[in-house]
């Protein structure tokens, strides 16, 4: 049966990954392997391989991708230049009157920093580093503080404009046509990053104020776990120039996503321009220097590097899954799950979440997307709807104990007066409320599917 | 005594090292330009309603040129993802095995791989001297598409210098020190 060698080299390589080598080169090595001995038993044709330059050059020539390093500097440049820290800060001022304050003013700066790396770990560490001893010292309970920087870390995941929805955006949107192309329609429909932008909004929104209402009641009726800042020590800066802190990152975040969504900058114009924006917000609060600006361009440099790299290692790797004839037994997998539809939806998402104990977004992006992707889509599904669910479903992956990703980074930069313990603890109440708004998106698609639907 | 015959490969390790780092600081500020030019693109045409498609490809080039060049450099600094849950916990010396095996059996055959496929794609994009498609685009895709022999070449070159230092490392306990990360 050559056909299951490819499920066999799927399962090595999450073996291999293990070792701890870069993914982009196990993945890329493993596929080779056993390229090579399918070619050397007569089960796999080399020829295949000769796709890559092609495929590596489609990478290149894909201007939607350009997006991502823009994001990533403007990310970096937020990071780097401590405006991030000051928005928390200011924020936490502004809600110190509030029960929880300091928890929502976490929540809401994460909202905010969606647009950060894309990276799981990124987003928890400087989120961990930047809060955690802020809320322990004033008092709150370890696994409140834990569970909410971790839930809140995990959020930029599918906060639009995260560099998340952008490869996912475009890996559907080639499956999608796929998908139409193999069932003879040959004027397809597209779908665009935009579109997965929009249908992320209220999901991604309903997240937010979901973690916010939990932190309300918990602190309401616990106040114990959050105690408010003693009030000599509250704010006696005037409200007004709180404000002012707040405003311009704001600002800048509000419109770079609101150019998006309404149509009137690509994701990549409105990356660049938000780039730029962050820069002048640096410079205009005088934590611009060559050498800060050296460091988020080679930051960014890296990150970007390490990203498409991850790219170009699953371009081999899924021609050598194809040249075993992977893709059609997927296909063929999925399709004679019983419950039809909703069944392979349903498998699919268990493998999805599971395989987020070892793979990051990205890795997942690239490698399960597009052999499950065209799969489910021929069979009727939204892609809108099927991007928003894999983004919750693997924020839920990455907060899950014991395996989670989130918990791990938290981990390592969290003191050790915090217990793992109590970082378990803190997330359960957030991994209830990612699967609440799975369900709801099961019975009501349309929480993803509406807003995208007035475009047209 | 003993480490003294390995110093001409500590001296090529190290000289790899310099040289990535130092294309990997170049290639960075590329970015800077990327944000530049494509604010540019975006003032030209909302507010001069004008589109240049050369300025558009050239945000392309540099943008390849940042992920293709730059991987070398995010080696170098171990910028590469990986799955780190063992890896961390594992003893100096398991990882610097795993680092090297995997550069053998990985890095290297992968990198030998895109170098032999990309090879006459890229010789027949020179033959033709390759021009952009569109008119008014950049006449240089054959430049473009030899980054695609650029990259393997590089992580390659940083690949061997990773395998020496990591044996040094199992031989002699110690790790030649290396250009600093940060500038």
């Amino acid at each position: 049966m050559v056909e299951h060698i490819s499920i066999i080299m799927f399962i090595a390589v999450c073996v291999v990954l293990m070792a701890g080598y870069p993914v982009a080169f196990s993945l890329a090595g493993t596929a080779l392997i056993f390229a090579l001995i399918g070619n050397f038993s007569g089960n796999f044709d080399m020829s295949f391989l000769y796709a890559l330059p092609n495929r590596l050059y489609g990478i290149i020539d894909n201007t939607a991708l350009i997006a991502v390093p823009l994001f990533i500097f403007m990310g970096v440049m937020l990071e780097k230049s401590n405006l991030a820290e000051n928005l928390l800060s200011s924020m936490s001022l502004l809600f110190s009157r509030l029960q929880g304050g300091l928890g929502i003013s976490v929540v809401l700066v994460g909202m905010l920093l969606a647009a950060s790396t894309g990276i799981v770990g990124a987003t928890v560490v400087t989120l961990g580093l930047m809060s955690l001893p802020t809320m322990l010292k004033q008092g709150y309970s370890s696994s409140l503080a834990a569970g909410s920087i971790c839930a809140t870390g995990t959020l930029g995941q599918i906060i639009p404009p995260s560099i998340a929805l952008v490869l996912l955006g475009d890996v559907l949107s080639s499956a999608y046509q796929q998908s139409q192309l193999a069932l003879g329609i040959f004027a397809p429909k597209t779908v665009s990053v935009g579109d997965l932008f929009l249908g992320a909004v209220i999901p991604g929104l309903m997240l937010v104020a979901m973690y916010i209402i939990y932190l309300l009641i918990i602190t309401h009726f616990r106040p114990h776990l959050a105690p408010r800042l003693p009030p000599r020590e509250q704010s006696k800066v005037p409200v007004l120039q709180l404000l002012q802190g707040l405003l311009a990152p704001i600002v800048l975040i509000v419109a770079v996503l609101g150019s998006i969504l309404a149509g009137i900058a690509t994701p990549t114009e409105a990356a660049g321009v938000g780039a730029f924006g962050a820069a002048l917000l640096a410079l205009g609060s005088r934590r611009l220097s060559i050498d800060r600006l050296k460091e988020v361009a080679q930051t960014t440099t890296e990150v970007t590097s390490m990203v498409f790299l991850i790219l170009v290692g699953a371009a081999v790797f899924s021609l050598v899954f194809r040249g075993f004839g992977g893709e059609a037994l997927v296909e063929d997998l999925l399709s004679n799950i019983p419950g039809g539809l909703f069944g392979a939806t349903f498998a699919v998402m268990v493998m999805i979440f599971f395989l987020g104990f070892i793979l990051d977004f990205i890795e997942i992006t690239y490698i399960v997307v597009p052999i499950i992707g065209p799969a489910l889509l021929g069979m009727g599904l939204d892609p809108i709807w099927l991007g928003v669910m894999i983004a919750i479903n693997l924020q839920t992956s990455f907060l899950t104990p014991p395996f989670g990703f989130a918990l791990f980074y938290l981990r390592g930069v969290a003191p050790k007066t915090v217990k793992t313990k109590d970082i378990y603890q803190g997330v359960v109440p957030f991994i209830g409320i990612q699967l609440f708004l799975m369900i709801l998106l099961c019975f009501w698609p349309s929480v993803a599917t509406w807003l995208p639907s007035l475009k047209y | 005594m003993a480490y003294k015959l390995a110093h001409p490969f500590k001296l090529l390790a190290l000289g790899i090292d310099h040289f990535t780092e130092w294309t990997g600081r170049i290639v960075a500020w590329l970015t800077l330009a990327m944000v530049a030019l494509t604010c540019a693109i975006v003032l030209m045409r909302y507010f001069f309603e004008t589109g240049s498609i050369a300025l558009q490809e050239a945000v392309t080039y540099l943008h390849a040129a940042v992920f293709l060049a730059g991987a070398a450099f995010t080696l170098k600094r171990k910028g590469h993802v990986s799955v780190d849950i063992f890896y961390q916990n594992f003893n100096p010396r398991t990882q610097a095995v795993i680092e090297i095996l995997g550069a053998l059996f990985f890095l290297l055959p992968v990198c030998l791989l895109i170098l032999i496929v990309s090879w006459d794609y890229v010789a027949s994009s020179w033959a033709i001297n390759e021009a952009s498609r569109e008119a008014g685009g950049l006449p240089w895709l054959y430049l473009l598409k030899t980054l695609l022999l650029l990259m393997p070449v590089t992580i390659m070159l940083q690949g061997l210098s990773e395998i020496i230092k990591n044996i040094l490392f199992l031989l002699y306990s110690k790790m030649p020190a290396s250009p600093q990360g940060e500038a």
